[in-house]
């Protein structure tokens, strides 16, 4: 299970607190579940949970007398509660916990396959009214854009293990190419969604943007390189130490470049200036870059004498269109 | 932890969600003198302890005036309609699907992992076979936003310089990025933050409630072309063939105004903000050109000019 926090991160105390205050409810409205269930239903070992249960027989309300305890029948590996009123409903759901849930659904009814009238969507729609919000109106979650047969054919590729054949823009180099690729995983990371694989276009490891595949075909072939425990152990969007650096200055409107694209080094000039060091994986993304950037931006030293004037190239290029 | 520990929190939880009026701390004392030092001193300090933790994990204990003392003293009670969880009535098969949902999409530093027990303990599957995966998302100042809008609580923070309250309405994640959307008291109309620019915390303002229009609010506009406070203006743009797949799905088909034999399109846009909309159509570099309105054409190649000219 996901999100598990570190033991260290909660006191084991409120674990407890908080996983009794759970469970009990759930026991107490039952006939005698038997001790192996509650074990497997909220993941926690039968030794444990037999402690737990030792310790409730000791709470209850004043006077603290027996019958106003709550009573713990151990039987035959099963239990029952008795007197546990006061415990008769769960803690409510906290806005972490909520928002935990909330989210999650909204993101996965949006995958391939998501459901939009099944469970998952019932679900909300229960959750939803029970914190007092319009299901579709408090949380909406987009993981990134793509064309849903595309993100489909992606996924049930690698899950079969099939090789896949893409035709894909690259935004980077700007030219759009057929390729095979063994693929490895389909991931969604910071707002987009990847294919990683073995490209045999490039021979090579390659991750792609899935919202620039136009189209995708799952193929009957095998993929024929599995991944290796390298594959995805490095950051897939590291840029080598063999592509070029420039050193651009940047006025204070275009410090957004740091937080968007990853940088070698960045220096503050004063006044909110910077000069950072950056990868150029493809002449045509500094281009694109610099054009946007425009009188914000300057090139101050480049690896290759031609990567200086990428911006002003591109402009006169984009020009020479708009004067046709 | 000792098992006292927890039968100590147990206790303590039971009788002040079984009294119908406030507990004085000296009453607390008295009664649970079992599970704590006779000492004063050293029961205020368990005590204050014993609080933290349980307000910690949400346990709603108020503070209140403990009526028909004279002098007046504090009491402590958890009112039942705030801790009892109303019951969603979930099936097995809801629970599943939660539990599959919530295995798969993640927030970063929270855990599905409480609420499922609350809601019924695990059932089903985790996320197996499934192909794919997603990277946890970015969850920092998102909760107490969404505790806001589901208990409709303004909120205050600083935004562009200025101090905002804010009746929060939804929550987006979009492009890897949270955005708020709500009614900005500060400017009187509806407004989008994107949260990693809020420049202070998120104060929930507790002893205020909003009234959330009655009208369905749709998400707020988040392309960057539609972000200005300008006047909007309908622009058409000609994508070449190679990249027209992508502006189509990014614009959706309703955007595509005409298609060409050569592959291209013309989309329609609109535009609020000039510069934003400029750097979006420049990163279709010459793939792309702005056929109309003259005004933003002649904005783009004027810009382009000056590059050229520097």
């Amino acid at each position: 299970m996901s999100g598990r926090r570190s033991p260290a991160a909660r006191t084991s105390a409120s674990d407890r607190v908080a996983r009794l205050l759970a469970i009990v409810p759930w026991i107490a409205a039952r006939d005698g579940p038997t001790l192996d269930e509650v074990s497997a239903r909220f993941g926690v070992p039968r030794a444990k949970l037999e402690e737990d249960l030792q310790v409730l027989a000791m709470v209850g309300l004043p006077p603290y007398t027996p019958d106003t305890l709550i009573e713990v029948v151990i039987e035959d590996g099963r239990v029952w509660l008795r007197f546990a009123d006061v415990f008769a409903r769960p803690l409510h759901l906290t806005p972490e916990q909520a928002l935990a849930l909330v989210a999650a659904g909204a993101a996965s009814q949006a995958l391939p396959g998501g459901d939009t009238d099944g469970p998952l969507a019932s679900a909300l729609a229960k959750l939803a009214d029970v914190l007092g919000i319009d299901p579709t109106e408090a949380v909406s979650v987009t993981l990134g854009e793509s064309r849903p047969d595309v993100l489909d054919a992606l996924r049930s590729a690698v899950a079969e293990g099939r090789r896949v054949r893409i035709d894909y823009y690259s935004y980077g180099r700007d030219e759009r190419t057929a390729r095979t690729v063994d693929p490895h995983a389909v991931f969604a990371h910071q707002g987009a969604w990847y294919l990683r694989g073995w490209c045999h276009l490039a021979r090579d490891r390659r991750v792609f943007r899935v919202d620039r595949i136009v189209e995708a075909t799952v193929l009957d072939e095998p993929v024929e390189r599995s991944p290796t425990p390298e594959d995805g152990a490095d950051d897939p969007f590291a840029l080598g130490p063999d592509v070029p650096r420039v050193v651009l200055e940047l006025e204070p409107g275009a410090r957004w470049v740091v937080e968007t694209y990853p940088v070698d080094e960045v220096e503050e000039l004063g006044e909110g200036r910077l000069r950072v060091r950056l990868a150029v994986a493809a002449t045509p993304w500094l281009e694109r870059l610099l054009v946007r950037l425009g009188p914000a931006a300057r090139v101050v030293a480049a690896d290759e004498p031609a990567l200086a004037e990428a911006g002003v190239r591109a402009a006169r290029r984009i020009l020479d269109r708009y004067r046709r | 932890m000792s098992a006292a520990k927890l039968e100590r929190l147990l206790n303590l939880t039971a009788l002040l969600l079984a009294t119908p009026r406030p507990v004085s701390a000296e009453e607390i004392h008295e009664r649970l003198r079992e599970h704590y030092a006779e000492d004063a001193d050293a029961f205020r300090r368990a005590f204050e302890r014993d609080k933290d933790a349980l307000r910690s994990m949400g346990v709603p204990i108020v503070v209140e005036t403990v009526p028909g003392v004279v002098p007046a003293v504090d009491g402590y009670r958890i009112p039942r309609d705030r801790y009892y969880l109303r019951d969603p009535g979930l099936t097995p098969e809801e629970l599943a699907a939660l539990r599959l949902a919530a295995s798969v999409v993640r927030l970063e530093g929270l855990s599905a992992r409480d609420a499922l027990m609350k809601l019924g303990g695990f059932v089903g599957e985790g996320d197996e076979g499934l192909g794919l995966s997603v990277d946890s998302l970015p969850a920092a100042g998102v909760a107490p936003l969404f505790g806001a809008i589901t208990d409709r609580h303004p909120v205050r923070f600083r935004y562009r310089g200025t101090e905002r309250v804010v009746d929060p309405y939804r929550l987006d994640f979009a492009r890897g990025r949270w955005y708020l959307s709500g009614h900005d008291h500060t400017r009187g109309a509806d407004r989008l933050f994107r949260l990693d620019r809020l420049e202070s915390p998120i104060e929930v303002v507790a002893d205020r409630t909003f009234e959330r229009p009655p009208v369905p609010q749709p998400g707020l506009p988040l392309d960057p072309w539609q972000l200005g406070e300008g006047e909007a203006t309908e622009a058409r743009v000609s994508v070449d063939a190679a990249q027209a797949p992508w502006i189509v799905q990014h614009l959706g088909p309703d955007a595509v105004v005409e298609e060409r034999a050569d592959g291209s399109v013309v989309v329609a846009m609109t535009v609020t903000n000039v510069e934003n909309f400029r750097s979006f159509v420049l990163t279709f570099l010459d793939h792309a050109e702005i056929l109309e309105p003259p005004e933003l054409r002649d904005d783009l190649i004027a810009w382009l000019e000056r590059q050229v000219a520097a």
